[in-house]
């Protein structure tokens, strides 16, 4: 792969396109993503009430080498539906991910299973990362559901432990995949 | 009982997933049904608390991922957390 640390990184699945987000991706679509009530609900947080300019500082601070912020783009029509970030921690290698759909229509297409399964090869093969995990906070039934259906190991609810957006106190899930279990998952469909 | 529980369980995964009862076979789950993506797995979690009257555990929550745990939690059963 011709890539370096640091330097914006592209990747392919069969429907999207996966690149580093710029300044210039802070469009009127992607402030609306931090500003949507349902969107920012599986983030465990209300509407941010974001514009431009605080969006274009949070594109800015991923470096490509510890933190990536990748805008999800249909190769077909261009069209940005969502972004993934990651977080490699080359000391402990474990990767921290988070992945938003913003575009509601995208919603149940199998988008994350398909960019999350090439982030992982990314990360394992690439970043030579020994485990990736998420957190999820807050009951976010199709986060859950993403990572159980690739293989993610539940290693553990923090049962209460943290305050909802909206009141009261919820769950967090922690999901891991380690690099055995990833090449294991992987290995029959290069049979 | 068991019977009528997996019975149950099988109706509401259907209603869910929008198909026939009939065509849900015992071992249903992710992964097997093509309906079980994740819309259809918030859906089914909601109806699962709407029937119950009252939220699931944290344990139940992550841990559905078949006809049989549907069962399970139906009958007032704790699934296990890990090692699906």
């Amino acid at each position: 792969m011709d890539w370096r640390p640091g330097e914006p990184l592209q990747l392919e699945t069969d429907r999207f396109r996966l690149r580093s987000l710029t300044p210039a991706d802070a469009t009127i679509t992607y402030v609306s993503w931090w500003n949507d009530p349902e969107v920012q609900a599986g983030l465990n947080f209300p509407a941010r009430g974001w514009d431009r300019q605080r969006a274009i500082r949070h594109i800015s601070q991923f470096n490509n080498q510890t933190g990536f912020h990748l805008g999800i783009f249909c190769k077909d029509t261009d069209r940005m539906i969502g972004f993934f970030a990651a977080f490699p921690d080359p000391q402990s290698k474990v990767a921290k991910t988070n992945i938003v759909i913003g575009e509601k229509d995208y919603w149940g297409k199998n988008v994350v299973q398909e960019v999350r399964a090439r982030m992982l090869s990314f990360l394992f093969e690439v970043m030579g990362m020994e485990k990736v995990k998420g957190e999820i906070q807050g009951r976010n039934y199709p986060s859950i559901f993403n990572y159980k259906a690739m293989g993610f190991t539940c290693e553990g609810v923090l049962r209460s432990d943290i305050p909802r957006f909206d009141g009261g106190r919820t769950d967090v899930f922690i999901f891991g995949l380690l690099r055995d279990e990833w090449e294991a998952l992987k290995a029959p469909a290069h049979d | 009982m068991a019977d009528a529980g997996l019975q149950t369980a099988r109706q509401l995964l259907a209603a869910v997933l929008e198909m026939e009862v009939a065509d849900i076979a015992d071992d249903a789950g992710i992964g097997g049904l093509t309906g079980w993506d994740s819309l259809a797995h918030m859906r089914l979690i909601m109806a699962l608390e709407a029937h119950m009257g009252a939220p699931l555990s944290p344990g139940n929550v992550v841990a559905i991922g078949s006809l049989q745990d549907i069962a399970t939690v139906l009958a007032g059963g704790e699934l296990s957390v890990t090692g699906f």
